[in-house]
């Protein structure tokens, strides 16, 4: 039986150190929601909070409608993956996957019935007898979320399951991952600091920083329309650009005397910045307007993009550049002139 | 051969040597059939016989000490691995400065002499609980303080060896309580580490004379140090069967450690 996971103004400390500060987040049946932050931001305490292996100081954790505060680890009824290969050293897959319904004292029939459901649900049919050292580290999370899949569980952890695989199996086990977790339809909360990661695989995506939620939201909207500096930092590349609003509205690089349009809504004045990502930047059309020249400084092909680095004539900006290959069609040492498109750039205070 | 593997060779021998003359020699004494001072290069292969290990075994005396002895050592075995376990296994998950604590703590043996270990231990409990002073088995608290810097480090590989805390969170998470886990994921997965730490109390005990000696019980040791004067022959004899013994248990929990680990 899958449930909505919610936490309510949750806080916990560790000595001095706040590793969850009013932490809010919910997951919704059928949902898979992300906490993606840098090391130490406090998301995998927050999923060590709800499984029960931390208690909050303040705040609650529910499932479905019932708090789960009271009840010990082994009682909550919830599916954990672990970033350490967690699988049982002296069992085999078999006895793996049945330990958790060997706990709940299920038949012995109906054990075999999941444990061949769940080898077939991970592509892993003829691998019950090995032993977890005779798996590759794919194999071995593949087995480690189906145990946690077998006791049918409320709500599924997932604390960087993929962060111990090499890049190709990591993609294959995300796609996996997000296949079974979209038909078994659970609500799934995982924990990664990999922001590709967590944009491929999420239905919404919570930052955090420093025990806080940044912002929550669609993986589009979070990289498009980041709400804090924070976020536009830490979710894709970003130019980060020391500029002077001139008035709401417009502003210009400092040192440099070519205007432009920014989003009017901040009311900051003078000197300021701008977070504007790589793609938002593009070289100019002659229908263009505002724009700006420089220098390609370099250039990286990959493959369908490209990015470049641009030197900005006359200061020390360096802008970087992000289009199809096909856009970007200079050599290094080039001249050449592009502009901003601001309508989605972040403008923050210079201190920001 | 270079010099550096030449000087290894020659230490090996020299060490190997210094033990395999005694061993060899307690071997032809105990059992060959002529006396100590007709025994030469001559007659190594003449009068072998294990008639002083028969006679021995044969003795009541003999047949109570051991019994006593095995005794001790497997509730010297289990109260090590009942208090050592459980204690180190909270260390890890919980203290890494208890952790510190008990290792300090598991050396100390080392250097408490035996005979200060009994006095005190005498002298706090004669009064206060005489049975544990009249029972032999009131030694084996003793005998568990004696073999700890052993079966210490031999417990803390193996649980350095485990990723303890995921082992356990993942276990907790699929239903298992407290005791389920120890049960049947620690204690499994230390198999081999146990099994090492076991022999080695039961060596320990099986070797060890000054605490029994002192508080007046009759162990192997001290039986096989009365059978010198008595039979001497036996008592070597019985001596060497310890030594294969024990070399036997250590072996075997060597072995038995690869098979887990692969």
């Amino acid at each position: 039986m899958s449930g909505n996971l919610s936490f309510n103004d949750v806080t916990k400390k560790f000595g001095t150190t706040i590793a969850l500060d009013s932490f809010s987040v919910h997951v919704n049946e059928g949902e898979l929601v992300t906490l993606l932050g840098p090391s130490g931001c406090g998301k995998s305490t927050a999923l060590r909070v709800a499984a029960g292996f931390e208690a909050p100081d303040i705040g609650d954790v529910r499932l479905g409608t019932n708090s789960v505060l009271g009840l010990p680890a082994n009682k909550r009824g919830l599916g954990i993956v672990f970033q350490n290969y967690s699988l049982f050293p002296h069992l085999t897959v078999l006895e793996n996957l049945e330990f958790g319904m060997r706990v709940r004292r299920v038949s012995k029939l109906r054990r075999s019935a999941r444990v061949a459901e769940l080898l077939d649900l991970v592509r892993l049919v003829g691998l019950a007898e090995r032993f977890p050292h005779q798996l590759s580290g794919g194999q071995q999370q593949r087995v480690a979320l189906a145990r946690a899949l077998a006791v049918e569980p409320q709500a599924l952890l997932l604390d960087e399951p993929l962060s111990a695989l090499d890049a190709t199996v990591r993609l294959e086990v995300r796609e996996e991952i997000r296949r079974i977790q979209r038909d078994s339809g659970i609500a799934t909360l995982f924990v990664t600091h990999d922001q590709e990661e967590a944009m491929a695989i999420s239905d919404q995506v919570c930052v955090m920083n420093s025990g806080k939620v940044e912002q929550v939201g669609a993986p589009k909207t979070i990289y498009r329309f980041p709400s804090t500096p924070f976020v536009a930092r830490f979710v894709g590349r970003v130019n980060d650009l020391e500029v002077e609003i001139l008035k709401p509205g417009v502003a210009r690089l400092v040192g440099h005397a070519q205007e432009f349009t920014v989003p009017a809504t901040s009311g900051i004045r003078g000197v300021a910045r701008v977070l504007l990502r790589p793609e938002d930047v593009r070289i100019a059309s002659q229908d263009d307007t505002g724009t700006l020249k420089g220098i390609v400084k370099t250039l990286h092909f990959g493959g369908a993009t490209t990015a470049a680095e641009i030197s900005v004539l006359g200061t020390d900006h360096v802008v970087r550049m992000s289009d199809s290959t096909r856009a970007i069609n200079c050599e290094v040492g080039d001249n050449i002139e592009f502009v901003f498109d601001t309508e989605r750039c972040l403008v923050t205070a210079a201190t920001h | 051969m270079k010099p550096g593997r030449l000087a290894w060779w020659l230490v090996i021998w020299v060490v190997g040597l210094f033990y395999l003359i005694p061993m060899l020699s307690m071997t032809r004494f105990a059992f060959q059939r002529i006396p100590v001072i007709k025994l030469s290069f001559n007659n190594v292969f003449s009068k072998w016989t294990i008639e002083p290990l028969l006679t021995t075994f044969s003795d009541s005396g003999f047949r109570s000490s051991a019994m006593l002895s095995i005794w001790l050592a497997i509730a010297t075995a289990v109260l090590t691995l009942l208090l050592l376990v459980p204690t180190m296994t909270i260390a890890h998950l919980r203290s890494p400065r208890m952790r510190r604590v008990i290792e300090i703590s598991a050396v100390l043996p080392f250097v408490v002499p035996a005979i200060a270990l009994v006095v005190g231990f005498a002298g706090a409990f004669r009064d206060t609980i005489p049975q544990l002073i009249r029972s032999p088995f009131g030694m084996v608290p003793l005998y568990v303080i004696t073999a700890l810097p052993f079966t210490h480090r031999t417990l803390e590989n193996g649980l350095a060896s485990l990723d303890l805390r995921t082992l356990i969170d993942a276990s907790r998470s699929l239903g298992a309580s407290w005791i389920r886990t120890v049960l049947f994921v620690i204690v499994p997965n230390m198999r081999a580490s146990i099994a090492t730490a076991s022999f080695l109390a039961l060596t320990v005990v099986l070797g060890e004379f000054t605490i029994a000696s002192l508080l007046l019980k009759n162990t192997l040791p001290l039986y096989l140090a009365y059978a010198q004067g008595q039979n001497p022959q036996g008592s070597f004899a019985v001596g060497l069967v310890l030594v294969v013994l024990s070399a036997g248990f250590v072996t075997a929990a060597n072995r038995f450690g690869k098979r887990v680990v692969s």
